[in-house]
């Protein structure tokens, strides 16, 4: 049920979006949902493998964020950079239930991008081409990096593991490990930071 | 695990970020950060960087219920139904006019509220036009309140009548032994042809006796209210049929609807 009026002002900031968001707004909510919905899911389906896992962390990740929205406030940082850590946090914990259950392992996810299309799902066409160029330009920084810088960066991110648990996981050196992963963020910082969702303060 | 020699803790804001350092490290870190804004600036520009790998992930798009869902569940909208789990003599289920009442009467408020970029002038045409609909709403509103209260009166209880029929009408009672009154409301009825009207009838020890008459609007929906609760003899059944307008003393026609009404 869409709202039949809507007060926001077209470019309303995200944070504004998030304090009227956690006070109930709906058109507020949707046009968070609208900007980042795809990106949470994206990185909660890299992380479960499943559609439906993913879905859900979706549904958690923005429970979790109107719980949460008084820290916020007071953080530094953009509106996705806080909920896209919520979205792993929560699909991280999904699969580690999953694997305590099922005793399987995950997959290795030293390759990027599993095999499904990407959607073509889009709810504002201004944004879509942002998200276009976005995407484009992550890829190319990602490309950018060696095959070891990479892979260090996706295991921390999309597995969890910690820097020990990646040297551990590849047998190499710890201090070789947190070289790779300081070097990789930084040169991405480098190459993407005009492309941020907003500037960090 | 120690961390390599010579290295500054701003070295570790960038693993901090993303989520990988050992818990040893994110401890010291952590301890750091809160007194260092720099070393929170460099971690919030990391974690920009982590989102943007998330904006990378190559990923079918979520299905479309996805969104009504995170609608749904955001704060302060309260479980759907939860009303209905209380028990029927405490909590009669709300006459759908009072619903739409209400809605109606806020979306006007809601609306001047948002009217913005308008004239004075034509604000106040608007909302002297909105003050005598409000009006209209009010009293209507006084009105169902009154109702509701009646019903909502403790020792209320209430009675389903049902009937065979396409589409069905159905009707609930409500009757307040202590007082004497009753309340009919029923919907999905046809309007009454021209010259007739429903008519209401409660079976007292074992003959019908005539209550009111009254006809459905055009929604299919007719309230009664007021209705005497015959005292004396034993009430076993309340029923419903069309009879002429003036109403009858004894049915003429077969029963609408029908439901009996057990003493207590």
């Amino acid at each position: 049920m869409s709202s039949t009026f809507s007060a926001s002002p077209a470019g309303s900031s995200d944070r504004e979006l998030m304090t009227r968001a956690a006070g109930g707004e709906e058109a507020a909510v949707g046009r968070l949902y609208d900007r980042y919905a795809r990106v949470l899911h994206a990185v909660a389906y890299r992380i479960v493998g499943q559609r439906a896992d993913a879905e859900e962390v979706v549904a958690e990740t923005f429970a979790q964020a109107w719980r949460d929205a008084a820290r916020f406030e007071e953080a530094r940082g953009s509106v996705p950079a806080w909920l896209t850590m919520i979205a792993r946090s929560r699909a991280l914990d999904l699969t580690r239930a999953r694997v305590r259950r099922d005793r399987a392992t995950t997959s290795a996810g030293s390759e990027p991008g599993p095999g499904p299309a990407m959607g073509t799902w889009r709810s504002d066409p201004g944004e879509a081409v942002d998200a276009d160029e976005r995407q484009r330009k992550v890829r190319e920084a990602l490309a950018g990096l060696s095959a070891a810088q990479r892979e260090a960066v996706e295991l921390a991110f999309y597995e969890g593991l910690s820097q020990s648990e990646i040297a551990l996981r590849l047998d190499e050196p710890l201090g070789t490990v947190k070289t790779r992963v300081r070097s990789a963020m930084q040169k991405l910082r480098d190459s993407l930071s005009p492309y941020f969702f907003e500037r960090a303060e | 695990m120690s961390d390599t020699p010579h290295s500054s803790p701003m070295d570790l804001a960038a693993a901090y970020a993303l989520g990988a350092l050992d818990a040893d490290d994110a401890r010291t870190f952590e301890a750091y950060l809160a007194s260092s804004p720099e070393a929170q600036r460099e971690v919030a520009a990391f974690r920009e960087v982590a989102a943007l790998l998330a904006a990378g992930a190559d990923a079918p798009a979520p299905g479309a219920e996805l969104r009504a869902r995170v609608l749904r569940s955001r704060p302060g909208t309260a479980a759907p139904q939860a009303a209905s789990r209380v028990s029927a003599a405490a909590r009669p289920r709300r006459s759908p006019w009072a619903v739409a009442v209400l809605a109606s009467g806020m979306a006007a408020a809601l609306f001047l509220a948002f009217a913005l970029g308008r004239s004075r002038d034509t604000l106040r045409q608007e909302l002297a036009a909105r003050d005598s609909t409000l009006g209209e709403l009010a009293a209507r509103l006084r009105g169902r309140e009154a109702t509701l209260n009646a019903i909502l009166e403790p020792g209320v209880r209430i009675y389903e009548l049902t009937s065979s029929g396409d589409p069905k009408p159905g009707a609930q009672l409500f009757v307040d032994r202590a007082r004497g009154v009753a309340i009919l409301h029923a919907f999905r009825l046809k309007q009454a042809p021209a010259g007739r009207a429903y008519q209401l009838w409660f079976i007292k020890d074992g003959k019908p006796v005539p209550s009111l008459t009254f006809n459905a609007d055009t929604t299919g929906h007719a309230m009664l209210q007021q209705v005497p609760f015959p005292a004396g003899g034993v009430i076993s059944a309340a029923a419903v049929t069309e009879e002429p307008a003036t109403g009858s003393l004894q049915p003429t026609t077969p029963i609408l609807l029908v439901a009996p009404l057990p003493a207590s």
